[in-house]
């Protein structure tokens, strides 16, 4: 495997899009049962009742989903050491069963970090599409990088 | 039942807690954020954090069931969520920790074209040290009260 992109390596403006998470409803009840217990994301009828007209997954269950895409493949790439949080997030679109979602990151900007010389953060424009390439969720993160010098 | 109109700006409340075990932060992590500082206690003693922590999309879970189970309580009309302002993983989140959730009505506005209204808070999940692990601004939806018939 290639050298990680560290702190230094990062270019702004830089596209990647990668992962392909198939959405089952199997998961998005399971996920509800456990941290998002709203009818709209665990009971089919009561969802069809719903503002949605249907079974969604939990946005939160979205963000997981992105998380898994992110350490599968971005932080297997990328010399990260997590993330300080994300601002802007929003759930543009519903996840429904069969949707098959993939992920796409720009590079933003960089800044060193005054306090601790081993790392810097990159805001990074983060992005969950689904199968027709419709954004389903947007948000900025303000991700980890090691620096090079600082190792 | 708690409808938009019921909602007092600057009103805070403490919502619930919740006790981190290590089982929950493996299995969470394991699913859904497989990064060693996350899922193998002895390779995250070695990293920058010296020791297991929790996913922060795990700690975004917990506020979540803690936020369901309030509106749950108050039997608020929830109409779901746009997104989240700004989110920020203050302290790492290990096993044994006792996160309670305080929330604070920052902003509300009426939508302009459905029966819905838009209240902003910020969330915190606060440690048993009384450190904020976790700050978030975010946007919930709630429904209009219904007309009382003539």
């Amino acid at each position: 495997m290639s050298d990680p992109v560290y702190f230094e390596d990062v270019r702004i403006g830089h596209v990647e899009r990668f992962g392909r998470y198939e959405v089952t409803k199997e998961e998005i009840v399971e996920y509800a049962r456990q941290f998002d217990p709203q009818p709209f994301h665990l009971d089919e009828a009561a969802a069809t009742e719903s503002l949605f007209g249907g079974l969604i997954a939990s946005g939160w269950h979205t963000g997981a989903m992105l998380i898994r895409m992110i350490a599968d493949h971005f932080a297997v790439r990328n010399a990260t050491s997590g993330a300080v949080g994300f601002d802007d997030l929003r759930w543009v679109q519903p996840v429904r069963p069969g949707d098959v979602l993939s992920a796409e990151t720009t590079f933003v900007d960089k800044t060193e970090s005054r306090s601790r010389r081993a790392i810097g953060t990159v805001r990074v424009a983060t992005r969950v599409l689904n199968q027709r390439d419709e954004p389903v969720m947007t948000l900025t993160s303000l991700v980890l990088f090691q620096r090079r010098s600082g190792a | 039942m708690r409808y938009f109109e019921d909602v007092r700006l600057g009103e805070t409340d403490v919502v619930g807690s919740h006790t981190m075990t290590e089982a929950e932060i493996l299995a969470f992590a394991r699913k859904y954020d497989p990064q060693p500082f996350h899922t193998d206690p002895e390779a995250a003693r070695a990293s920058l954090f010296g020791g297991l922590i929790a996913s922060g999309w795990h700690t975004c879970a917990i506020m979540m069931r803690l936020s369901v189970e309030a509106m749950r309580r108050e039997a608020a009309a929830s109409a779901g969520s746009p997104g989240v302002d700004s989110c920020r993983w203050l302290k790492p989140v290990r096993p044994g920790d006792t996160l309670t959730l305080r929330r604070e009505v920052l902003e509300t506005w009426p939508s302009r074209s459905r029966p819905i209204g838009f209240v902003k808070s910020r969330v915190e999940m606060v440690n048993q040290r009384g450190e904020t692990a976790l700050s978030l601004v975010g946007i919930t939806m709630l429904h209009r009260r219904p007309e009382a018939p003539a």
